[in-house]
């Protein structure tokens, strides 16, 4: 009689386990689902193009709060297997992607805006990023709907992803102010680290005027400018190389000042750069930096060559 | 089957589906920041300045700007035919101010 207490008991304890296995697979296995980031889906393709940016930010609602503020960007929130994420949509087309994750302030570490360039086989930029000097930081993988991606530090550190969206790339249009306009990289061997692109992207590299001393880059693609290299600036040999990026704005001394107004930060001044618009680098309420850049609709502006 | 041999069969259980089923759970279909296994932040105390005058970062809007760096680099330098690009100039609803402007 005993035992066939014991039994019945071991027998739900058994039934038990297995349901809670069953149920809860699914939900922490199910991986991210997120939206495409062209929609109607197109056939375009632009290697090297800078197609998406994403952001790891410990606060999602602050942060989401600082963007909408100052861009107005438009957020739809997204939850699969316990990650927190937020699409932001700029004119009802996304533009990027914000996921929360806790940074306990013992880890000394700081949020950035990881770029994400289009590739057509991420398998094979891998292999190509390796041979190069590459380091992956994060396997290629897929993501439903997305695309396959992964994320490496080029051979000088500076982290940036590649993705081969199922979707097609985002057509070769001016930025709409709000949107990404321009990346670039600042680099301790802008040399090297132009060789490692143009193997990893087939980059055309054009070579610009610099201060002595220091190299500047242009990367094209298709007879597009994608981004430009820099070296590091020379009071600076420290710092550690990284890729920035820009959004468009109408006004960047105005904006800027927004940037602190919402709990942000100025790392530099704006100034005037050579296409005649002003340029500035700011940073959000939790470090992550990002430029302002101006683009002037016509060269009336154009101050310097 | 007595009760030992069923507690062995719960306990055999058990330790299969954490050493086989959970880990899967984590890192499936995850990657950057997506998962537990992962998630990126740069190093603390990234520094963004130091851009003194003469430092641009940013694109020309077209015609030839090339600098005469007399070769020897790691890259490959883009044909001395092929002018400076820029960025697209047409808006996305089409009207845009010149359509490709990136000169080759």
């Amino acid at each position: 009689m005993q035992s066939d207490r014991a039994r019945h008991f071991l027998r739900q304890g058994l039934f038990a386990i297995l349901l809670g296995v069953v149920c809860a697979v699914p939900v922490m296995a199910a991986p991210i689902q997120l939206p495409p980031i062209v929609e109607p889906a197109s056939q375009e393709h632009h290697v090297g193009k800078l197609i998406f940016v994403e952001l790891v930010t410990p606060d999602l609602a602050a942060a989401k709060r600082f963007y909408a503020g100052l861009f107005g960007w438009t957020f739809r929130d997204i939850q699969a297997g316990g990650t927190e994420y937020a699409e932001a949509f700029l004119g009802g087309r996304p533009i990027a992607g914000l996921i929360h994750k806790n940074l306990p302030a013992s880890e000394r570490r700081q949020p950035a805006w990881l770029s994400f360039f289009a590739v057509g086989d991420v398998d094979a930029a891998k292999r190509v990023a390796l041979q190069n000097g590459a380091k992956v930081l994060f396997e290629p993988h897929n993501i439903p709907d997305r695309g396959r991606e992964a994320v490496f530090a080029d051979p000088q550190g500076a982290v940036f992803a590649v993705l081969a969206s199922s979707s097609g790339d985002p057509p070769d249009v001016l930025a709409a102010p709000g949107d990404w306009i321009w990346a670039s990289l600042i680099t301790s061997d802008p040399d090297t680290d132009a060789a490692f692109y143009q193997s990893l992207f087939g980059y055309e590299v054009f070579e610009l005027p610099a201060s002595e001393g220091a190299q500047h880059l242009l990367l094209a693609s298709h007879d597009y400018a994608r981004a430009s290299i820099n070296s590091l600036p020379a009071n600076r040999p420290n710092a550690h190389p990284y890729w920035l990026n820009y959004v468009r704005v109408e006004d960047t001394v105005n904006m800027t000042a927004k940037v602190v107004a919402l709990g942000g930060r100025v790392l530099v001044e704006p100034w005037t750069d050579r296409h005649g618009g002003k340029v500035a680098v700011v940073a959000d309420p939790f470090g992550a930096p990002f430029g302002l850049l101006e683009w002037p609709d016509t060269e009336s502006k154009e101050v310097a060559k | 089957m007595n009760i030992l041999r069923l507690r062995r069969l719960a306990l055999a259980f058990v330790v299969w589906t954490l050493t086989v089923l959970l880990p899967g759970c984590f890192f499936t279909g995850g990657g950057y920041g997506y998962d537990d296994g992962g998630g990126y932040y740069e190093p603390y105390g990234g520094d963004y300045g130091g851009w003194g005058s003469g430092y641009h970062v940013a694109p020309f809007r077209g015609g030839d700007h090339r600098s005469t760096s007399g070769g020897g680099h790691a890259y490959k330098s883009a044909p001395a035919s092929h002018s400076t690009p820029s960025i697209p100039s047409q808006s996305r609803s089409g009207g845009g101010v010149g359509g490709h402007d990136g000169g080759k």
